[in-house]
């Protein structure tokens, strides 16, 4: 058991180390959902900052496009006013006046006519390959195609970026229309004045941002995704080209992002020209029509600064595999110890149940003597006083045998092995074997013994027969032994289960009027080997293990025993216990049987003959042989003996017997070694001879083990001649089974040659008194009422009547 | 668990992380030959200009340079009127470092800045590896300097749809024979116009992209009727008539449907590759400034995304012996000798002039890398190990564009039966205008 135990032990062991990989593996994966959500959040918050930061750059970049704007309005507007004040400048005088008018000599200033389609005119600076060369021509440059120039004051019109035919440098330009005098024809001209001013110069404004964005690039793109700023990760000449380049999609997808990114202000990931996972912050520039600020970043400079310190996690990580390590290796050292524990107290457990083994042996071998050859005695014995001493001897046995049995049953429910064996069993010899248990004890404390069973109880119920009687047997003998005076008062009834139809609920009382039980003793009742009042009741025998035994068999079959007890006055001991029914038909008045048949009591007889049957007997103990024949002498079988397994080898391979009983514990060839050279025998008449194992030894698991070593059945010493007799019944060849006729016959002769008395009384003690004076001298026949008397008078009557006819 | 057991268990965790760690950390593909010359935390800015609106080979050429030096930045500008604007560009505030020159430009006097403002490449100081160049496609001026990295070739000749040539159990024609063959075949197969091209009198259109190669075999063998063309003579306009005749003679063969062609291209670039791609064409007149269109329009075709194909580029084989390759310069860089970063400019011409580089250009661009070697890009393959004496290459003729103009509106006229060989032949000198 103990070992059993370590083995479980041992299989927890790999569920800790489970259950340990499974903690790491939850730590990590708190920790990485956590940094990773941490992330999340961090990530989150650094694209927020991102976005402000687009928003911030935007309202920088829409002030300066709006200043810049404003500047060549003002250039315009003097144009235009001097127009309408009726002093129109001509090409060369608005030049002129830009030329004064810019501070910047980055900035230039042009003046093209676009009434004729020629998109030529004049600059403020000259070209850079020619000094002298102040025209310019913007026909061959498409960046003025389809653009309405708004004079509407506040209105930005601005161009995507373009190369200045001037210098080749790449510059925007703001718009406003002008009036201005043609000189050569006198007629007033509509002419574009184009403020140029070079895409460095505004990409010098967003230098700032630099300083928190590592790798950040502004594009500014127009409503085709044409640029103004172009960063330089965006492979295309148009944004939105890029996009759909690298980020596939299907056109409504697309479409969406395109809407979205013109409509709104946001973020979004996007694939760059590597594949990467890139962010771009989006918004339009306020105050401008058409024109928008994209952000480009990549994702890894927005989550360089996630919060997953893969360090920490790292250590972590080892540490708790060296935790998961060091608890390993404590669980070993544990296991150790463990391992140690479990097999000293394996040790001890063999010890004790060797011990067991060993105490049920050696007691109940000289006990199957004593008890044995007592039989013998009440059986031959004529004499009232030899009678009487061992009528005494019987009953010293017959405790000391139940206190063996009690210690074992014990042992066994302490191994958790024992096991109910549920048979069909009629409740009228159930009563019977209880009542003749108690009745004798009763009567000889000079207490009643009161009966009072329901006889609607059925007949024939199924369960653990001996199991339910030893309960019962437990509480009626502690009610008997612990009431002085009074009486005891055994109750059962019936009541049909409403849940299982076919199953009766039996309702078992004792009543008694002893010594009672104080309510704080109460819990002590079923604990083992606790004994109530130790020093008050030491003069009574017991082991202080009958109640547990009895609680722990009621507590297998469903049930449990319930006390009421008044000190001093007595107590109460009851139960309910379902049982199935297998016969229906009622009891009936079980008091009138039992007192019938405790009036018809008398000596031995045995249940058959059998003269042909030949029984071989092997034990080492001369005394147990004796015993052994003499118990079935009256059977007449012919029984012969051997002192050791070899002897009963030999006899066994020579002669032909009907049934062999064999020891197990004898010295130099135990049972089973005889036992295994007998079934290994060829050359005997006994090959299907049945082998019973004859043993003192009663432990737990023994019935067991002996019919897996191979023999037929199991009988425990010391002798039960009734067990002895039904077991030899059961392995007999019919044939060679004879009813006991001589008995009979005997018995017969000598109630003849008795004069015969009916008593009729209601007192039950008187009665009994009355038998017990005269069963010698009559035939005593009892009879409690009038009822009784006239049945058994009309049925001996008809008896008579029948044998007279015979003879 | 037993102690292997456990010993398995923290190895994996430990394992997990080192992976994790390890998986954080960033791939290296810089170039394997190119070695520094300066220190890698050189910090610089570098400007390009050129032509191309989108330069993604380039820029895609500029991320590998930043592996070598992560510190510094290169930004590609596209010039508006790039005709007129890179000269000012050159002369104002914010010249650029490196731009583009096209073979075009030389000779003209509004482009001598250009050249005259360009870093002398052959400069051994410079240590450029201008041999991995094709000899054809270098371009050594008179005195033996190279200004100019070529970036990437072009050509003229046809897409050909290997999945029809291989359902059809056909090879692709080496020369005019075959080809007539193969058109016979495909025609009884099918396919109403077996070559299509755009009806163009551009550079992609049929007639240039057909009879071209030839009319320029023909001048580089009889280099002496160069200057008269040159300088349109009415007389040297018989220097077209062979190639002028072979057109003709295909046109009449029915190896191409000319109205169809007109009906179903609508221009000489996109036009022309959506129409390649749906896939019943099987070999489509073209230059090599429109295969390098088609890759980005893959993905733009459904009916290519529904049933792909595998094409390459071919010369058409126009010739009794065989096609003629034009081994043209498409653009060319030269590195600004006043560049106020001169070093780095040259540092960054040098890391580019390596077959790898200028071939992941190409293979990106999809255009005929300027190196030896053809095999980065299978499309172009078939161009490996050509024969020399049918190459014309870049400088092996000296014709103005003012004469390839004539050419090409000869070309569209016999094409479309506007004139006869003999018309267009006469007529030299009088068909650009």
């Amino acid at each position: 058991m103990v070992f059993a135990f370590y083995r479980g032990c041992r299989l927890k062991k790999r569920y800790i180390v489970i259950i340990n990989i499974l903690i790491v593996g939850l730590v990590l994966f708190i920790i990485a959902k956590y940094a990773n959500d941490r992330a999340t959040e961090s990530n989150r918050s650094s694209i927020a900052s991102f976005e402000k930061m687009t928003t911030t750059t935007e309202q920088i970049i829409a002030n300066y496009l709006e200043d810049e704007q404003h500047l060549c309005d003002i250039w315009a507007n003097y144009i235009n006013r001097s127009a309408e004040a009726g002093e129109p400048m001509t090409v060369d005088e608005a030049i002129s006046y830009i030329r004064k008018a810019k501070i910047s000599p980055e900035i230039s200033g042009h003046l093209i006519y676009t009434d004729d389609g020629s998109m030529a005119g004049i600059s403020t600076t000259a070209a850079s390959t020619d000094p002298s060369d102040y025209s310019v021509n913007y026909s061959h440059i498409d960046v003025l195609d389809h653009l309405e120039v708004s004079d509407g004051d506040g209105v930005v019109n601005l161009t995507r970026a373009y190369t200045n035919p001037q210098n080749g440098v790449q510059s925007i330009a703001f718009l406003n229309n002008v009036q201005v005098l043609d000189s050569d024809t006198g007629a007033m001209r509509q002419g574009l004045i184009i403020r140029v001013v070079p895409v460095s110069r505004l990409e010098q404004k967003l230098v700032f941002l630099k300083g928190e964005y590592e790798s950040v690039e502004i594009s500014l793109i127009d409503w085709n995704g044409d640029y103004m700023i172009h960063g330089k990760s965006l492979k295309n000449r148009n944004f939105f080209e890029y996009f759909k380049s690298y980020n596939p999609m299907s056109a409504q997808e697309y479409n969406r992002v395109v809407d979205t990114i013109r409509s709104s202000i946001g973020s979004m990931h996007i694939r760059n020209s590597k594949s990467e996972d890139s962010v771009i912050a989006y918004t339009p520039l306020s105050g401008l029509e058409s024109w928008y600020l994209i952000a480009y970043i990549p994702a890894k400079e927005l989550t360089e600064s996630r919060s997953i310190d893969w360090l920490l996690l790292g250590i972590v990580t080892v540490g708790l595999i060296v935790l998961l390590h060091f608890n390993l290796l404590i669980l070993r050292s544990y296991n150790r110890k463990l391992t140690a524990a479990a097999e000293a107290a394996n040790q001890a457990n063999e010890a004790k149940s060797h011990f067991l083994s060993t105490m049920s042996h050696d007691i109940r071998t000289p006990m199957n003597a004593i008890i044995g050859m007592n039989e013998m005695i009440l059986r031959d014995s004529k004499e009232d006083e030899t009678l009487m001493y061992a009528e005494s001897i019987r009953t010293a046995g017959n405790t000391l045998l139940g206190i063996i049995n009690d210690i074992l049953d014990f042992s066994k429910i302490e191994a958790g092995k024992m096991e109910l064996l549920d048979v069909d069993y009629n409740f009228a010899s159930l009563l019977n074997d209880l009542v003749n248990m108690v009745q004798r004890k009763a009567e000889e404390k000079g207490l009643t013994l009161e009966l009072d069973v329901d006889p609607a109880i059925p007949g024939i119920l199924h369960g653990d027969e001996l199991r339910i009687k030893q309960v019962i047997t437990n509480i009626l003998s502690n009610a008997v032994k612990y009431t002085k005076e009074g009486g005891v008062v055994f109750s059962v009834s019936s009541n049909r289960c409403e849940a299982e139809p076919d199953s009766v609920i039996l309702h078992v009382s004792v009543r008694d009027t002893g010594i009672g039980i104080l309510p704080e003793d109460l819990d002590k009742l079923f604990v083992a080997f606790e004994r109530i009042e130790e020093k008050k009741n030491r003069n009574i025998e017991g082991t202080g293990l009958g109640m547990a035994i009895a609680q722990n068999f009621l507590s297998l079959m469903g049930s449990s025993i319930q006390v009421e007890s008044k000190y001093g006055e007595g107590s109460v001991f009851s139960f309910d216990l379902k049982q199935k029914v297998v016969d229906w038909e009622p009891l009936g008045a079980f008091d009138a049987a039992f007192k019938r048949y405790l009036s018809e009591r008398k000596q031995y007889t045995a249940q058959f003959t059998a003269p042909k049957a030949r029984i071989l007997v092997v034990d080492d103990t001369e005394m147990n042989l004796k015993v052994f024949v003499s118990l079935l002498s009256k059977t007449k079988m012919q029984i012969e003996t051997a002192d050791s397994g070899d002897a009963g080898i030999a006899l066994f391979r020579r002669n032909l017997y009907d049934l062999v009983f064999l020891d197990h514990m004898m010295p130099d060839k135990d049972g089973i070694e005889t036992l295994q050279e007998m079934k290994a025998c060829k050359d005997t008449p006994n090959k299907s001879t049945p082998v019973i194992c004859l043993t003192a030894n009663a432990v737990s698991g023994m019935r067991e083990m002996y019919i897996e070593a191979g023999f037929d059945d199991y009988l425990t010493k010391p002798i039960d001649t009734d067990r002895l007799e039904a077991m030899l019944l059961r392995y007999l060849p019919p044939d060679l089974v004879e009813q006991a006729t001589e008995e009979k016959e005997e018995a017969k002769s000598k109630s003849d040659a008795l004069q015969s008395i009916l008593i009729v009384s209601e007192d039950v003690g008187f009665l009994k008194r009355l038998r017990e004076r005269w069963s010698n001298r009559y035939n005593v026949v009892l009879a409690k009422s009038e009822e009784q008397a006239l049945a058994y008078l009309q049925k001996q009557e008809a008896i008579d009547s029948e044998r007279s006819e015979h003879e | 668990m037993s102690k292997t057991g456990k010993k398995w268990v923290a190895m994996a965790v430990v394992g997990m992380l080192a992976i994790g760690a390890v998986g954080c950390g960033g791939s290296t593909t810089a170039s394997k030959d190119f070695s520094p010359k300066y220190a890698s935390d050189t910090e610089y800015k570098l400007s390009v200009v050129g032509t191309y609106s989108n330069f993604e080979s380039l820029e895609s050429a500029i991320e590998r340079f930043y592996e070598h030096y992560p510190n510094g930045e290169i930004v590609y500008t596209y010039l508006d009127d790039y005709r007129n604007t890179i000269g000012p560009a050159l002369a104002g505030t914010e010249p650029p470092d490196i731009y583009v020159v096209q073979p075009w430009m030389y000779g003209d006097e509004h482009f001598a800045p250009l050249f005259d403002g360009a870093e002398v490449l052959s400069d051994p100081s410079l240590q450029m590896n201008l041999d991995c160049i094709r000899p054809g496609i270098r371009w050594e001026m008179e005195n033996g300097d190279v200004l100019t990295l070529p970036v990437f070739a072009t050509s003229y000749g046809m897409l050909v749809n290997r999945d029809i040539f291989e359902k059809e159990n056909l090879q692709v024609p080496k020369n005019y024979e075959e080809l007539l063959e193969v058109c016979e075949a495909l025609k009884a197969a099918g396919y109403a116009s077996p070559v299509m091209g755009a009806n163009t009198n551009t550079t992609p259109g049929i007639g240039y992209a057909f009879a071209y190669p030839m009319f320029a075999q023909g001048v580089k063998d009889d280099r002496s009727i160069e200057a008269d063309l040159n300088n349109l003579a009415p007389s040297a306009g018989e220097a077209m008539r062979e190639s002028l005749t072979r057109l003709d003679a295909f046109v009449d063969a029915g190896c191409i449907d000319v109205k169809k062609c007109t009906a179903e291209i609508e221009d000489d670039y996109n036009g022309v590759i959506m129409r390649f791609f749906e896939g019943d064409v099987p070999m489509m007149l073209c230059s090599g400034d429109v295969v390098s269109g088609t890759k980005k329009r893959e993905s733009k075709s459904e009916a290519f995304l529904e049933h792909p194909f595998r094409y390459d580029f071919y010369v058409a084989p126009s010739g009794d012996e065989g096609g003629y390759y034009m081994d043209s310069v498409s653009i060319l860089f030269c590195g600004n000798k006043n560049s106020t970063n001169l070093d780095m400019t040259n540092e960054f011409l040098r890391f580019l002039t390596s077959e790898e580089e200028l071939g992941l250009m190409a293979q990106e661009k999809r255009l005929i890398t300027p190196t030896k070697d053809y095999s980065l890009d299978e499309v172009y393959a078939s161009l490996a190990k050509f024969p020399e004496k049918r190459t014309i290459n870049f400088r092996d003729t000296e014709i103005l564009d003012t004469a390839v103009k004539e050419f090409r509106a000869a070309a569209y006229a016999v094409v479309n039966q506007e004139m006869t060989v003999d018309e267009a032949v006469a007529s030299y000198g009088t068909l650009g205008k």
